[in-house]
């Protein structure tokens, strides 16, 4: 079976490192990290199956974010969690190919459901 | 029917004359409408009235003045005319017996027969006389020609007859003497050869004197007599007989000419007086003609046309003032309702948009609350993880560290929900000491999530020397909240606001708010205050906000203006005064 790696980009660092946590739990091994940048460096260096991506990010907007990790990694599905996604950025964000899009606070069994579904496919 | 009595009350009792919104009297453009209704009716009516009134008056002064000259020239004149005509009836005949008396002499005279013939050939010729009689230096009557026998009469007392002696010729006043008929003595004296001296009396009818006068006599207000020098009446007046047969108005000053002068009669009526002093080459005379005028009545041509210039002036003037007051009224009502549309707009917009501040605060303090309860959610859920998943929980050394991450996300819950609280009772309207660096850094708190991931760069310089500001809360709140709004709108990500505050002299206090965005341009700049307008597309502002900002500004007494340069940014400066007067504060 593929390794199935998850990272995690929120600039909320408390809140990135309980949901890591969580997944943890779950035997879902996360790497976190806190803004754009390094979250693009990160997936430049390895691949991960899944991205959660914040939105509002200190440094880069999560689209730019997302547009550039899809370039490099076009096979990773970037699943968005924002505090208080518009419709608009939700168009927007599944037009620059995000797997889907989900608003905090998050319900964890869904998420989970969802990145079962993805390893499935993936596998 | 209804709607026609409804408009005719309109036209007549306005609405602004019951105007009671008072809330909506910082929006009017005059502060007192039936003020400028009344101020426009009196500016409309002196503009129209009084240049009427003035030419009309001088008019009739022109027309009197005109008329006055031309009157007292007219009786001049005939008083003129009718003092040559008695000084000559009395100039002939006093000429007649002068030349009677030196050609026929003493004693052809006293002749009865030739006397008589005498009487009759001046009958013949000048008409006019009554008698003819001798009188010697005694007094006596010496000879008689006439119908009366009045031969040995003794008239050495007879004021005539004294003034015969010392003057040579005399022409007595009318009077009755011993015939008890009025008559007028003309005598002439002469000497005798023996050196002694003698008169020649004769009597003249009053009739032709009353018939010459008569004849000059024009138009039925106009009256001529003659009066003797104590204004005792000599020949019959129409209008001026007072009592004892004097007239009824004052004797007029000595003149050797003939004059006309206006006056009032007893009874006050405006008259006209044209009179003369006769006197005659031989003798002199007591009379004065009178020649006197009504000027009510030679006016009436005058007076009744002045009347009906006078009916035309008031029904034009009437006119004019119910013209000037309906369209007054219409005007003035028209543009209070149009203001009343506008101000009832503006109270509903500014409603409306303290609405929408309410509701952008809402979801402000959303957002803000979000993260905190999402962090909730996931330490929440981590320890519900612990229970379900891990078994061993008691022994966890980190369940503490994440219940406390609970407690603390709370905890931010709970300031955002205070800065809530405190935000909705600034909308209280009402004056209180407040801060204006606090109350930009409350504002600005509200923008900081924003400026953060757009990268702008706000700058607060509001020295600690600026006083507590006394004002109301939520109406300033709302000032700085709508600008700082503008600015975000107008400045791009990387841009900068800047926020800062100075005194202006001890009462004033001046926040500029000022950014580098698009800036506006020279021509919408002086419209920006304006309500409804905006450079941004359909449906996307509602052109409101900063009319609303000015209205605010006002309501607090302040001013605001705005400096801008298209590519360069924008200032908004705010005046406010430090305090609020309280009689003024609406």
């Amino acid at each position: 079976m593929k390794h199935f790696d998850i990272l995690i980009v929120d600039d909320e660092q408390r809140y990135a490192d309980m949901l890591a946590r969580r997944l943890g739990l779950r035997s879902l091994t996360c790497k976190v990290c806190y803004d754009g940048q390094t979250a693009i460096a990160i997936v430049g260096e390895e691949s991960f199956s899944v991205v959660i991506l914040d939105l509002r990010l200190p440094d880069l907007y999560g689209t730019e974010v997302l547009t550039r990790i899809k370039q490099r990694r076009p096979e990773t599905a970037v699943i968005i969690l924002t505090g208080h996604g518009t419709e608009k950025d939700r168009e927007q964000c599944m037009a620059h190919g995000a797997h889907s899009f989900m608003n905090k606070p998050l319900d964890i069994d869904r998420l989970v459901a969802m990145m079962a579904r993805i390893k499935e496919r993936t596998s | 029917m209804m709607k026609s009595l409804n408009r005719l009350r309109g036209a007549i009792w306005p609405r602004f004359h019951r105007n009671h919104d008072e809330h909506l009297n910082p929006y009017y453009t005059f502060q007192d409408y039936r003020q400028t209704w009344g101020m426009t009716i009196f500016i409309l009516m002196m503009t129209a009235l009084v240049p009427l009134v003035v030419m009309t008056l001088i008019y009739y002064q022109l027309i009197e003045t005109s008329i006055n000259t031309e009157s007292l020239l007219r009786t001049e004149r005939l008083a003129s005319n009718a003092r040559r005509a008695v000084t000559f009836f009395l100039e002939e005949r006093l000429a007649a017996l002068t030349f009677t008396v030196n050609e026929m002499g003493y004693d052809r005279l006293t002749n009865p027969g030739r006397l008589s013939e005498v009487l009759r050939n001046l009958k013949l010729g000048f008409g006019g006389l009554t008698d003819l009689s001798v009188i010697a230096d005694t007094g006596t009557q010496v000879t008689y020609a006439g119908p009366f026998n009045l031969e040995g009469k003794d008239y050495s007392n007879q004021p005539w007859f004294m003034e015969c002696h010392q003057h040579n010729a005399c022409v007595s006043e009318i009077f009755s003497g011993y015939r008890g008929v009025p008559h007028i003595v003309v005598a002439v004296k002469s000497m005798r050869p023996d050196g002694r001296f003698f008169v020649l009396r004769a009597t003249l009818e009053t009739e032709r004197l009353i018939q010459t006068l008569s004849s000059y006599k024009t138009g039925e207000h106009a009256d001529i007599f003659l009066v003797n020098r104590d204004g005792l009446l000599q020949t019959p007046s129409q209008f001026y007989e007072g009592e004892f047969h004097h007239m009824n108005i004052p004797v007029p000053a000595y003149s050797d000419r003939t004059r006309a002068v206006m006056s009032t009669d007893r009874s006050g009526q405006p008259i006209l007086i044209g009179y003369a002093f006769i006197d005659t080459k031989i003798a002199p005379t007591s009379f004065i003609l009178m020649v006197v005028k009504q000027k009510a009545g030679m006016m009436k041509v005058w007076l009744d046309l002045r009347s009906n210039i006078n009916w035309f002036f008031g029904f034009s003037a009437l006119i004019i003032v119910v013209v000037i007051t309906l369209t007054s009224t219409v005007m003035v009502n028209k543009i209070f309702q149009a203001d009343r549309q506008k101000a009832e707009t503006m109270v509903a917009a500014e409603r409306n948009c303290q609405l929408a501040s309410i509701g952008q605060l809402a979801a402000g303090v959303a957002h803000e609350i979000n993260n905190p309860l999402a962090l909730i959610n996931e330490t929440a859920g981590y320890v519900k993880d612990l229970f379900t998943i891990k078994q061993q929980y008691k022994e966890d050394p980190d369940l503490l560290e994440h219940i406390d991450s609970i407690i603390d996300a709370v905890a931010r819950c709970g300031t955002i929900t205070r800065q809530l609280l405190g935000f909705a009772r600034h909308f209280d309207v009402q004056t209180q000491p407040i801060n204006l660096k606090d109350m930009v850094a409350d504002v600005i708190n509200f923008h900081k999530k924003e400026a953060e991931y757009r990268n702008i760069k706000i700058h607060v310089d509001i020295p600690e020397t600026i006083p507590l500001i006394e004002t109301d809360r939520g109406k300033l709140q709302q000032i700085i909240l709508n600008l700082v709004n503008n600015a975000f709108q107008a400045i791009d990500n990387g841009c900068f606001l800047d926020v800062r505050a100075e005194m202006d002299g001890p009462e004033q206090v001046r926040l500029f708010i000022r950014d580098n965005g698009c800036g506006i341009s020279e021509e919408h700049l002086n419209k920006v205050f304006e309500p409804f307008f905006t450079t941004k597309k359909e449906g996307q502002g509602t052109g409101l906000g900063l009319s609303i900002t000015y209205g605010l500004v006002q309501k607090l007494h302040g001013n605001i203006t705005v400096q801008s340069k298209t590519g360069q940014g924008t200032t908004f400066v705010v005046t406010l005064p430090v305090q609020i007067k309280k009689e003024t504060q609406s």
